[in-house]
């Protein structure tokens, strides 16, 4: 039995975490995926998961029978939950609608709560049924399977179900372990009956995991008419087809739809018009529809269209919507990536990407990426790129917005100009620039719908000498490591839902504080180490992305590598049993040196480290912090059933860390910064355990 | 078991029916979700509120006592449009416009525009109103809908306190109006119904002043105040945002049977106006209330008032919905004109046919709209040029 138990604690990381992920992703196609929305579902999910394990503190006696029943729900449940989640969504918001803020923490909250309850009980509960069942192992050695089958969870999904399956099956695949292990214990128990209803809720589970038509209907709420589904690792493509109209949607959003003329035309004309001869184009993203013919209007020789995700151009040239040329050269990576290796010289670089909500996003709107851009410039070469605004009036949110990108563009281009169509196309050039489009278009003989028709009644003088009026030449730069547009756009995102985080924040400030007094200081330690480590792995990975580009596999190797760094860590931890304080201190002592690197290198080298030297950084960072956890837990000793609190200590630190970083630190203060927070964080707990009194060790 | 109950046979082929009822869960499922598709979405009241203590304490100079409202003293209670806000002092209105302050209804939003811009007229849109000409527009801030779709949310749910202004009062208005030689002046972009009294004052002076006024809103009036209104006012172009009470009360925050008051009070005042229909993807885009539609406007308004279908695009807070298909505007367009509208447009598709103003007689072309500006133009003192019809509108 206490090999069956084991195995379940590993068969339940794999199955969470791989459900973790997928609802994640789900999460991020239900909601507009900016990074509060990515920082908010993770803090929800690991909140619930610590409040979990919390319940499980005041158990004395664990049922073996009952462990056996939350398993299989575990493993069961995480199909309805991504069906509830699908299907809630049109009960409780309007059809069509970005919710705010609450409205998504809410949403969240409510779907997930039954499965991270479950999720977060279970750990700490296998060890009280193993106390009754057999004997238990310790805490430490719990921390540890449980890490076996997160990595295991996390590598099955993220380089393998993610590139073959759909969400319902890849939930189907990653809970099996689970639930034979679930129904060996049943049987094993020799209760027959109970026996009879898994294996009924199991086939159930089977026949709906993999039915095609049940996952596709349960996302045609959402979508409408759908005529393909891609599950593509970096994000959900869907194509809906509305009478004639294709519509393409990234990540639950419509990104593209048929007979778009005014966008094809005003991001293509407004800066290849500004040019005498147009004769290579690097076109970021945005190259469905009219697009591309527009641009061939110029005659170029060469067009490089730049889209980081092959399923949506696959799926476009499928669609019809995008049309094979010779001149076209279709590149699927990273922009930033390709600008940065490019060894061409282009007359003109048009980025159309959304709003930078998000630090993979603001990547292309900062001091950094222009350097570059303009280096992959021919001399009197054009950058062209758009951001959101209203015509009629703009607000003092969208001006701070306008005026730092203005600012950051204008140190590497001598002339800029704003553009007021129906977005604000910002036009930049070392050489001439003119806002009279519909003339330069006459000139050059190129026939157009919109502009010719419309351009002198929309874009007029007086609207001009607005838009171009409001940009305040004080405000300041958008730097890769100080994301102020992020900043920007979350106030622009709080305005527009007319809410405040500020009531989220005050309530769970005194809930943390509250909370952190309640506890003992080796839980305090955990809280601290791991916030400082899931803290330390969404700044590493945002700093991989802006030197390295975003490169699915490579960001999915440094999280692997922060996990894996954890297991032998928490390993040897399990087997220490000498000066277990002192070794807790010199670890937190070592963490923190680890942050004092890793600012050093921000602040002083920045892009000349390589990418192995990235990943042995994050394995001996959380090496470090997995080490801490049984030593923690040995500290209290097991007399005092360490488990629940440790884990939920680690579960609310990593948690808040992402909460903090992801939509408060380093969108406001810049990633140096947010590592001295973090360094005095650590700080914090060192203090608290040197000034602790002797009479306070645990004995181990 | 024989007699008592269930055989063993019996047993086998109830578990072999019940597995085998179980290969039926993803058709079941299917069936659930596509029920879920449309008539079990949620659509809740969207209507505003009254913001409770969210007056100045002191007014501005860009403040004015309200034109229609009661007061015991103590509570006002303002009659413009059908929200009807009773105020205790202190409060603010739906529109974040009106206050009560010391027991008078004040509004905040005069003289103080935040959206002033020169534009063609065809962009309000109004086709049958001097056509080609330019129309000097403004706007405060406020709205009495919510709208989740609004593209002017930025000053349309602020409060003019909140927003860079400049300073124009209504004579100022209308001198600015004639600095820039348009011949009317347009009440719009955010809901003008909100500044209704910097809006009559203005239209006073430029009618005495001999410019037109054009109303642009979404209809939200009560019928004394827009009877008021209606003396100085020449044009107007009016949203008909669905024609169902629901839809305005989810995505709009209004109700419907006002505006289509509304309507019937424009008809009898003599102001020429137009409609305006924005064609949201699973929301409007039933062919058979289009019809109803229709039927009520030719009933109630009869066939010469042009109606404009508008494609949506992703604005606001209602982003997660496709354009509009282009198809479903051309189906709506046959549907009014068979049903015996005369003058349907088709808008926000730049060089669509559906554009162009056709003689309801004749069939020919009247006016041909490749953008803001005019290619032919076949009309002699308001009639068509081939087959002599009076068209509708105001053309001179």
């Amino acid at each position: 039995m206490k090999r069956l138990i084991i195995w379940s604690i590993i068969a339940t990381g794999i199955s969470s975490v791989a459900t973790q992920l997928i609802t994640i992703r789900e999460f991020l196609t239900q909601f507009h995926g900016n990074e509060i929305t990515i920082s908010l579902v993770l803090f929800a999910w690991l909140m619930v998961n610590a409040i979990g394990s919390l319940l499980a503190k005041p158990i004395r006696r664990g049922s073996i029978t009952l462990y056996c029943i939350l398993i299989l729900l575990i493993a069961i449940w995480s199909l309805p939950q991504l069906i509830l989640i699908r299907l809630v969504r049109d009960f409780i918001f309007i059809h069509g609608v970005s919710p705010g803020f609450y409205r998504i923490f809410y949403y969240i909250i409510l779907t997930i709560a039954p499965y991270c309850l479950m999720v977060g009980f279970v750990l700490p509960f296998s060890l009280k049924v193993m106390e009754q069942v057999c004997e238990p192992v310790k805490t430490g050695t719990l921390y540890v399977l449980d890490n076996i089958g997160d990595i295991g969870g996390g590598v099955l999904f993220s380089f393998f179900l993610v590139y073959w399956l759909k969400p319902f099956k890849a939930i189907a695949i990653s809970s099996l372990l689970l639930i034979l292990i679930s129904l060996l214990i049943v049987v094993k128990l020799k209760k027959y009956m109970l026996s009879g209803l898994f294996c009924i809720l199991t086939i159930s589970f089977y026949i709906l995991g993999f039915s095609y038509k049940a996952e596709l209907s349960s996302l045609e709420p959402q979508y409408g008419n759908i005529l393909s589904y891609i599950e593509s690792p970096y994000g959900r493509i869907v194509i809906t087809s509305e009478y004639p109209q294709h519509t393409f949607w990234e990540s639950g959003v419509p990104f593209y739809s048929d007979a778009n003329i005014v966008n094809s035309e005003e991001k293509v004309h407004y800066p290849l018009c500004q040019l005498d001869r147009v004769r290579k184009v690097l076109l970021i993203s945005g190259g469905l529809g009219e697009t591309l013919s527009e641009i061939k209007k110029y005659n170029p020789d060469e067009v490089d269209y730049v889209e980081l995700d092959p399923y949506m151009t696959e799926s476009a040239i499928r669609a019809g919507v995008l049309k094979k040329d010779s001149r076209v050269s279709i590149h699927n990576m990273d922009g930033r990536r390709y600008i940065k290796t490019v060894n061409k010289k282009y007359d003109a670089i048009i980025i159309d990407l959304p709003e930078p909500d998000t630090f993979q996003i603001n990547r292309f709107y900062t001091d950094e990426f222009f350097e570059l851009a303009k280096v992959a410039l021919r001399e009197g070469g054009v950058l062209s790129f758009n951001l959101d605004y209203s015509p009629n009036y703009i607000s003092k949110v969208r001006r701070r917005k306008l005026s730092i990108i203005y600012n950051t563009a204008k140190r590497h281009f001598k002339n800029i100009i704003i553009i007021p169509g129906m977005q604000a196309y910002f036009i930049c050039r070392d050489g001439p620039l003119t806002a009279n489009i519909p003339q330069r278009l006459k000139t050059l003989s190129i026939q157009t719908s919109y502009i010719e028709g419309f351009y002198s009644g929309n874009v007029t003088d007086e609207r001009l000498k607005m838009i171009n009026s409001v940009i305040n030449k004080r405000e300041g730069i958008n730097r890769d490591f100080e994301p102020r547009a992020v900043c920007i756009m979350f106030r622009e995102w709080f305005f527009k839902h007319g809410t405040s985080p500020n009531i989220f924040f005050f309530i769970l400030i005194p809930g943390t504080v509250l909370y952190l007094l309640l506890i003992r200081k080796e839980e305090y330690l955990l809280f601290t180490t791991g916030m400082v480590n899931m803290s330390t792995e969404m700044l590493i990975i945002l700093t991989f992305q802006i030197i390295h580009g975003y490169v699915y596999l490579k960001v999915g190797a440094i999280i692997t590598a922060f996990l894996g760094g954890l297991l032998p860590g928490a390993l040897i931890g399990t087997y220490t049993k000498d000066r277990v304080r002192d070794r807790l201190i010199l670890l937190d002592y070592l963490i923190f040196l680890m942050l004092g690197i890793f600012l050093i290198w921000a602040l002083f080298i920045r892009s000349s480290l390589s990418e192995p030297v990235f990943l042995i950084y994050c394995f001996i960072f959380s090496f470090f912090c997995g080490y801490q956890f049984p030593l923690s837990a040995t500290l209290i000793g097991e007399e005092h059933s360490p488990a629940s609190g440790c884990i939920s200590a680690d579960l609310l630190g990593a948690g808040m860390g992402v909460l903090l970083t992801g939509t408060l630190l380093v969108p406001y203060f810049g990633i140096m910064p947010t590592i001295i927070i973090l360094m005095i964080i650590k700080v914090s707990s060192i203090i608290i355990f040197l000034f602790k009194r002797e009479g306070e060790v645990m004995p181990t | 078991m024989k007699g008592k109950g269930v055989t063993r046979k019996d047993f086998l082929k109830i578990m072999g029916m019940g597995v085998s009822g179980l290969f039926f869960i993803p058709d079941i499922c299917s069936a659930f979700f596509f029920s879920s598709k449309r008539n079990r979405r949620n659509c809740k009241d969207i209507t505003g509120h009254i913001f409770r203590g969210d007056a100045p304490s002191r007014l501005w100079k860009w403040s004015k006592e309200g034109a229609h409202y009661s007061s015991d003293g103590k509570l006002v209670q303002c009659h413009v449009c059908p929200n009807r806000c009773v105020l205790e002092p202190g409060d603010r209105s739906v529109c974040r416009s009106k206050v009560n302050i010391g027991g008078k209804l004040y509004s905040l939003a005069y003289g103080n525009p935040c959206a002033v811009h020169v534009d063609p007229i065809e962009k309000k849109p109004l086709y049958h109103f001097l056509p080609s000409s330019s129309i000097f527009s403004i706007a405060t801030t406020g709205c009495n809908f919510r709208c989740l779709n609004c593209q002017n949310w930025e000053i349309s749910q602020r409060r003019p306190e909140d927003v860079k202004f400049v300073e124009l009062f209504p004579a100022q208005v209308v001198k600015e109006a004639k600095r820039w030689n348009t011949p009317s002046i347009a009440y719009t972009y955010s809901e003008a119904i909100t500044y209704y009294e910097y809006m009559y004052d203005t239209s006073k002076i430029a009618h005495e002043e001999g410019l037109k006024n054009v109303l642009v809103s979404n209809g939200y009036i009560n019928k004394t105040p827009l009877i008021k209104l209606s003396k100085y006012l020449n044009g107007a172009n009016i949203n008909l945002k669905s024609f169902e009470d629901r839809i305005y009360r989810c995505l709009n925050g209004g109700r419907l049977y006002p505006v289509l008051n509304t309507f019937k009070t424009l008809k009898e005042e003599g102001v020429w106006f137009e409609m305006t229909t924005l064609v949201v993807p699973t929301w409007i885009d039933d062919p058979e209330m289009i019809k109803r539609m229709c039927g009520w406007i030719l009933k109630e308004l009869g066939p010469d008032h042009p109606l404009h279908f508008l494609r949506f695009f992703p604005h606001y807070k209602l982003t997660r919905l496709p354009p509009t298909p282009i198809k479903t505007l051309e189906e709506f367009r046959d549907i009014a004109i068979n049903e015996g509208i005369h003058y349907v447009y088709i808008g926000n598709v730049p060089g669509h046919k559906g554009t162009h103003t056709y003689c309801h007689n004749c069939g020919k072309i009247l006016i041909e709209r490749p953008g803001y500006t005019i290619g032919q133009f076949n009309l002699n003192d308001g009639k068509c040029k081939f087959c002599n019809t009076s068209i509708p509108g105001i053309w001179s």
